[in-house]
């Protein structure tokens, strides 16, 4: 009997893991699946939360779903915050707002890093002062918003590591796929003034430091260095080559630079709280 | 000359046989594999432990709290410092993971604190002044997420020793395993974890 029983419990926990609520996956700030927020809002959100991470290195994300039955919001919260990453690889400043709209329960789930700045009893007064207030009304922009706001403000204050370094004083975004044909077309111009050799090694230093600035790495200056080096350095005749190289470096540049968005590798504990409405 | 053939195919073969054998020792006696897991193994029940000293640690205030506005309620109080007590007893040695018994031993006696502890708050809700007391909600909330933390470090720590174990009982592993003494590790059993779970009763 006993062991039926059992048999029986270990079918239903199989059935009842096949219908997880699946985890989406991560490609903006804002994941609005209830359709809850307005388009506008949504954005407004999303630049505040990336301004926030430009400034501060610290990744939040906001996440609404419809219910996360059969599972309960922790555990659902959990499993999204580990497929996530939020925050940084060993910094774990990350921030995830979950929100299952029709089963009025949210919670804030906190990374390791972020504990102290957000530690459960702060927790549980975002969610219960801040964000439920404005969701009782209806109000789910304003809720995220606030809650959002005071997320940042709480963040603020902790002294995390600087973020690294990808601002440079340009909008380097927008002046992406210029530098990339300016700068050999600039070393083409100088071949003539300055010969081959010097304008060749011009022309990829300038663009293995500006690779080196953009991706704080050396690794990737040092290829593209090298490539707008041979470049310039190459006879007229073997260009054709060449050129259909950088029309491939050039989309794959502008798109792992502009939008999207991915997790750091922040790991989580089960720190935070939960709320309903 | 079939001879001859024999011999090459022999030689050959056997060969072959030495190469097989020479890289199932060098690839996989599992030595390597069986360290790491147990090394995972041992990380997760550190982290196990931590967050079941920060519930232990949170009982005291909690009880001194709802004894300010509930102090009649003495059996509850009772109840949660004796389990308390015996949390703090078992001591939490790293031979526990090598012994079944003793490690379901303690899992309980924590189950019991937890189920203590919660029907603590449960009575201590019932009182609209401590409900509003904002030390109070506080300390809810961080014994709420202490017990989300400590599922969380327990998933993680049966996923480990889940790991372990499959390594210590598949060949060629077993084996070595055998060699240097290294058997399976325990892991949260339903029994132990149900009987507790059950959402405590209140009768006034």
């Amino acid at each position: 009997m006993i062991r039926r029983l059992h048999i029986a419990a270990i079918t239903l926990t199989a059935a009842a893991a096949f219908a997880e609520v699946a985890v989406p996956t991560l490609t903006s700030r804002v994941t609005d699946l209830a359709s809850a927020l307005p388009r506008d809002s949504v954005l407004a959100i999303e630049n505040l939360l990336a301004d926030f991470e430009a400034k501060k290195g610290s990744q939040v994300a906001v996440l609404i779903v419809r219910s996360t039955a059969p599972e309960t919001i922790e555990q659902y919260s959990i499993r999204v915050a580990e497929q996530w990453k939020l925050g940084r690889k060993g910094v774990d400043d990350g921030v995830l707002l979950l929100i299952a709209k029709d089963d009025r329960t949210m919670r804030l789930e906190v990374g390791y890093g972020a504990e102290g700045a957000i530690p459960d009893a702060v927790a549980r007064r975002i969610v219960d002062e801040t964000i439920a207030p404005f969701f009782r009304k209806g109000d789910f922009a304003g809720g995220v918003e606030a809650g959002v706001r005071r997320i940042i403000a709480s963040l603020e204050g902790e002294p995390f590591p600087a973020p690294r370094s990808t601002t440079l004083p340009i909008a380097v975004d927008r002046h992406l796929p210029m530098l990339f044909v300016g700068i050999p077309a600039a070393g083409m111009l100088m071949r003539r003034f300055l010969g081959r050799l010097v304008a060749a090694a011009l022309g990829g230093i300038g663009m293995g430091v500006f690779m080196w600035l953009l991706s704080g790495h050396p690794v990737p200056g040092l290829w593209f260095g090298a490539f707008t080096f041979v470049f310039i350095v190459a006879p007229d005749s073997n260009r054709r080559t060449f050129t259909s190289g950088t029309r491939g470096v050039r989309s794959f540049g502008s798109s792992s630079f502009g939008g999207g968005f991915s997790g750091g590798g922040g790991s989580f504990g089960g720190g935070g709280a939960s709320g309903r409405w | 000359m079939s001879s001859l053939s024999a011999l090459r195919r022999f030689i050959r073969l056997s060969l072959s046989a030495s190469l097989v054998a020479a890289s199932l020792v060098s690839s996989g006696c599992g030595y390597n594999r069986i360290q790491s897991t147990d090394e995972q193994v041992s990380a997760a029940w550190s982290e196990v432990l931590n967050q079941y000293q920060r519930r232990a640690d949170l009982v005291p205030n909690m009880v001194n709290i709802v004894k300010g506005y509930a102090a009649h309620e003495k059996e509850l109080f009772m109840k949660v410092t004796e389990a308390r007590a015996r949390v703090g007893s078992i001591q939490a040695t790293p031979g526990l993971l090598n012994d079944q018994q003793a490690f379901d031993r303690f899992v309980s006696a924590q189950n019991e604190l937890r189920g203590s502890l919660s029907r603590l708050i449960a009575v201590a809700e019932n009182y609209p002044q401590v409900k509003a007391d904002g030390a109070f909600r506080d300390l809810q909330a961080q014994i709420e997420g202490t017990e989300n933390r400590i599922a969380v470090a327990r998933n993680r720590y049966i996923e480990a020793v889940r790991q372990y174990n499959v390594t210590v009982r598949s060949f060629p592993a077993n084996m070595t395993a055998k060699m240097f003494n290294y058997t399976t590790k325990p892991t949260f059993s339903p029994a132990v974890e149900e009987a507790p779970a059950k959402p405590p009763t209140i009768e006034f």
